[in-house]
């Protein structure tokens, strides 16, 4: 298992999704890198992996290759059982998701995520600054999936004190219990990937904790692209590079047209 | 709003053989407290006026082909709330908009779960001409296109305030198209709580009577009119979907009236030979056109996968008037795809064969069968 030296940010988050990932768990995969992650995590240690995409399709081998949208017909070939999105979301009312796996455009240190708009909530919703896709199915995974992995690009920005606006619930303000009290199932926010690093949330405070660095980072550089004050667990450690066949199957078999995966 | 057929007698109070019957609605204050509720407004029809619109319908299983022309104009009106069939990209009703912004609508309210050219057609031609169409109001959870990026098309409408926006989730838009479609006003969900999405919509969150813990309930979504490509319909409007059923039946079941494009319409006896793959049945469905490719440059499970080339070229025109830029690129573009023909095979024409022969064999990829 020969370590990479040659992978762009996009393909370590990919690596390091697929390891998070469990063997024979059900995962909610949202759309972009969580499909890539799912699909490299069932081709090496998961095989037995679940996935659900929430415009239907449960459980397909994804033997026809990489979906580039959570409704694609690709999701539905093989799959063992299909519906729409009702279905799919009362499944994870009833507790069917072990995990979701979403993405989001700015998190705070509680795990909350935004993929609304950029501006001022409320007085400025209706002419954000920049508006971005919205929820989509984002919201309803963090509400109810049991746990939730999330992706998000680091930088100070996007790694924010306060968020514009909150799209997906992760841990509210960390207080005991909070999301219990406002109604919500499940625990949560469990692991955090960025281009940087790989964190959990602490149990007693439920603050993003920083757990694994990648290659070239430290905990100070982490720190000080992050625009709060990060948890450090005890005994970080430096996650291992992808490995070059990890590389190789995500450019050549997984995403060769780069539909998520960017070369550049 | 009449609550005449449920008059009862004063002093019958809560003791009536007919609890329901006699209610709080019986003091006029309360009735004009629920009407004037003004966290509370329909956006489409009210369940009550859904109902009614159903009851007063013809509903026998009569030839319902028709041309798209004709479809748009008799059933779409200035002002409806119209429900958009489909997912992102997939089976959404591209020919249907087409037609529509052909034929020019004023004030529309739209709602969907996840669009993405669906709207961005209709969104489009308003940034063209907003004397000729215009969006008033939208209500969803996602408008973008996954790999194919963000929507100019609503990034230049929201960021100018130039539409109404109601944000919900996926799960949200569903459950209360559902509600529709089981004629209730309103359902329980597990969400939106705990976020912003709350405050941003409708909903009300309330201490469940039956746990005590809160639970969200969502107004049912009851548009004037949905609109829905389909893989296979008879000319009664029978449908059959294949791969991910979105929200269609859902849409069509609540919706006042439904139009349906097909890629292949099929006899009656061959669509109710397997009756449980009826995804909508007859009664709900006004209009059937058979229109092939009509989901396109969007996918179409079974028939094509995407036009990737042809969604980002669509939006090159709706990016310079994001940055700033004139109309000129995507006037262009409406004038040669859409204004300059008649019908959608007109449009579908202009792409080389070869394309769409290679976008029905990505498809046939994704489903191998024999032929």
């Amino acid at each position: 298992m020969t370590a990479s030296t040659d992978y762009t940010a996009q393909e370590i988050i990919v690596a390091a999704g697929a390891k998070v990932l469990e063997d024979k768990k059900i995962v909610f995969v949202g759309t972009g890198l969580p499909m890539v992650a799912a699909l490299l995590a069932k081709l090496t240690h998961a095989s037995g992996l679940i996935p659900v995409f929430e415009a239907g399709a449960v459980g397909p081998p994804l033997s026809v290759g990489l979906p580039i949208s959570v409704g694609d017909s690709k999701t539905f070939t093989g799959a063992s059982y299909v519906g729409g999105l009702n279905a799919a979301f009362e499944m994870t009312q009833r507790g069917f998701a072990d995990f979701g796996f979403i993405g989001g455009a700015e998190v705070d240190m509680y795990g909350n995520l935004n993929s609304t708009m950029i501006g001022d909530y409320p007085a400025g919703y209706q002419t954000p600054k920049v508006r971005l896709p919205g929820s989509g199915g984002a919201s309803d995974m963090a509400a109810s999936c049991e746990r939730t992995i999330l992706i998000v690009p680091h930088d100070k920005r996007k790694f924010s004190e306060k968020l514009q606006y909150i799209t997906s619930p992760g841990h509210l303000d960390g207080s005991p219990n909070a999301r219990f009290k406002a109604g919500m199932q499940g625990k949560g926010p469990y692991r955090l990937i960025s281009t940087k690093g790989i964190f959990d949330f602490d149990k007693e405070t439920k603050r993003m904790r920083l757990i694994q660095t990648f290659p070239g980072e430290t905990v100070e550089s982490i720190q000080a692209a992050t625009g709060f004050e990060l948890l450090v667990a005890p005994d970080v450690t430096e996650f291992a590079p992808p490995t070059v066949e990890e590389v190789r199957m995500i450019r050549e078999d997984i995403d060769p047209l780069g539909a998520f995966v960017k070369r550049a | 709003m009449s609550f005449g057929l449920f008059f009862c007698p004063e002093g019958a109070g809560e003791t009536s053989r007919f609890p329901g019957v006699t209610t709080k609605l019986d003091r006029q204050e309360e009735v004009e407290k629920l009407e004037n509720n003004a966290e509370m407004y329909w956006t489409g029809l009210s369940p009550d006026d859904a109902r009614e619109a159903l009851v007063n319908k013809d509903k026998s299983m009569r030839d319902k082909r028709m041309t798209l022309k004709e479809a748009v104009s008799q059933f779409i009106k200035d002002g409806d709330n119209v429900g958009v069939g489909g997912f992102v990209n997939i089976r959404q009703p591209i020919a249907i908009t087409h037609e529509m912004v052909r034929h020019g609508f004023k004030d529309l309210t739209l709602s969907w779960q996840s669009a993405g050219m669906g709207p961005d057609y209709l969104a489009g031609a308003m940034m063209v001409d907003e004397s000729h169409f215009s969006i008033k109001r939208i209500e969803l959870a996602y408008w973008a296109h996954e790999a194919f990026g963000l929507s100019p098309m609503f990034r230049y409408l929201a960021e100018r305030g130039k539409i109404e926006i109601e944000d919900w989730s996926n799960y949200n838009m569903s459950a209360r198209f559902k509600a529709g479609a089981m004629g209730l006003p309103f359902i329980p969900t597990r969400g939106p709580l705990g976020g912003d999405i709350a405050s941003s919509c409708r909903t009300k969150i309330i201490d469940c009577p039956f746990t005590g813990r809160p639970i969200a309930l969502l107004p049912a979504s009851n548009p004037n009119v949905s609109i829905i490509h389909v893989q296979a319909a008879d000319k009664y409007g029978n449908c059959i979907i294949r791969g991910t059923d979105c929200t269609c039946a859902e849409l069509a079941m609540g919706s006042a009236h439904t139009i349906v494009t097909c890629e292949q319409l099929v006899s009656h006896e061959l669509i109710t030979a397997a009756p449980k793959e009826v995804g909508i049945p007859f009664a709900a469905v006004d209009a059937v056109i058979e229109v092939p490719f009509g989901a396109y440059p969007g996918a179409c499970r079974r028939h094509y996968y995407f036009n990737g080339d042809h969604i980002k070229q669509f939006h090159t025109g709706a990016t310079e008037m994001c940055k700033g830029g004139s109309s000129d690129t995507l006037k262009a573009y409406y004038d040669e795809n859409i204004f300059g023909v008649e019908t959608f095979d007109e449009f579908i024409a202009k792409f080389p064969v070869t394309k769409l022969m290679a976008d029905q064999k990505a498809e046939s990829f994704n489903c191998e069968r024999l032929a």
